[in-house]
């Protein structure tokens, strides 16, 4: 049993919690050639990419560290700017000139809807003619109470 | 220097730092490959106690270990390397139970017989063993996450408590209050779960 003073179980080692069972498992040997396992799991891992140096030549005479290769190179980032610059405003100014699209002059067809002052309208077919309704007589009006026959009835005075 | 170094150093000048470079990274090689012949056992126990399968522990040791590789320029800065690498392999245990969570474990009586030792024990006797430790398994797992964590880390002989707070990120006095919480559900459920036994038997 661990003596040490920090450790947590040993201050209860009889009582039941089960931890007989749990320190048989905390103490089971590991499997016959783990670590060689590892070791080759570890060889098998890709590594990070190794740095490759310049050769020495090129790096005496073209190395970044040198003033002038700096020079040459913050040029050449004011030069693709500018020129990148000067290329977008060269397309802006010929873009001014743009294209006038050109309307037909469209005959309203007789009879239809006027446009309203639209600058563009759709199409539209010609429809059916409605045909002007035939006026119609007057219809007489009904006398709610029925007239009586002319048998039945009552003579008119006649006027003198 | 190597031969292939060799060659190439006439045409292609090797910078000093590149030169440092492989310098330590053959020091960090050998540092981890010390750490593996060291700790693996330990940290294959640690992971068996949670995941009670020997190919999942071992797969977990291996994850750990290559997480080691990955984070091998820190390597320096840490202070206890065997609490570290607990931690780490504590987490990649825990990684793997949670993704693994339908699988079923080895908790059958037959496979805890096999696995735990049991000598000069009688045939009935291993059995009644094995079933206890099954019976105890399964009340470890209906234990609060946080106890059962603690009560798995207390079970190791060379952990101190101090130690397992340092594994969980919590302080020494949470880990004795979870141990404490955790021995009495766990008296709580072994009692009942032994009586539920002897009233089946009855």
């Amino acid at each position: 049993m661990n003596s040490n003073p920090h450790k947590p179980m040993s201050s209860a080692p009889n009582s039941d919690f089960g931890e007989e069972t749990l320190r048989l498992i905390a103490s089971l040997p590991a499997p016959q050639g783990l670590e060689d396992r590892v070791h080759k799991a570890l060889g098998a891992a890709p590594r990070m990419g190794k740095v490759v140096a310049w050769p020495t030549g090129i790096r005496s005479r073209f190395s970044l560290e040198s003033n002038w290769m700096r020079t040459a190179a913050a040029a050449a980032i004011v030069f693709v700017v500018v020129g990148g610059g000067w290329g977008v405003l060269n397309r802006v100014e010929q873009g001014q000139n743009g294209k006038v699209i050109v309307m037909p002059a469209r005959i309203p067809a007789s009879g239809g809807f006027s446009g309203a002052g639209a600058i563009r309208t759709p199409e539209t077919i010609p429809g059916p003619t409605v045909k002007q309704p035939a006026k119609k007589a007057a219809a007489p009006k009904k006398n709610r109470i029925a007239q009586p026959a002319a048998s039945h009835a009552a003579p008119q005075p006649v006027a003198q | 220097m190597s031969t292939s170094q060799a060659i190439y150093a006439g045409w292609m000048e090797i910078p000093t730092s590149a030169v440092n470079e492989d310098a330590r990274r053959r020091a960090e090689d050998a540092a981890i490959a010390a750490l593996v012949d060291q700790y693996a056992a330990a940290l294959y126990r640690v992971a068996y106690s949670v995941l009670r399968n020997p190919s999942d522990a071992e797969d977990a040791v291996q994850e750990a270990f290559l997480r080691v590789l990955r984070h091998r320029h820190s390597l320096a800065e840490v202070r206890d390397h065997r609490v570290w690498l607990i931690r780490i392999v504590w987490n990649v245990t825990l990684d793997r139970k949670r993704r693994a969570k339908t699988r079923p474990e080895t908790d059958d009586v037959a496979e805890l017989a096999r696995v735990l030792p049991a000598k000069g024990l009688s045939q009935e006797e291993l059995a009644a063993a094995a079933e206890h430790h099954a019976r105890v398994l399964a009340c470890v797992e209906r234990l609060p996450a946080k106890e059962r964590e603690v009560l798995l880390l207390s079970a190791f002989e060379e952990l101190t408590s101090v130690e397992i707070a340092s594994v969980l990120g919590i302080t020494e006095s949470s880990v004795r209050s979870r141990l404490f919480r955790a021995r009495n559900l766990m008296a709580e459920l072994l009692d009942y779960e032994r009586n539920e036994h002897e009233r089946s038997l009855r």
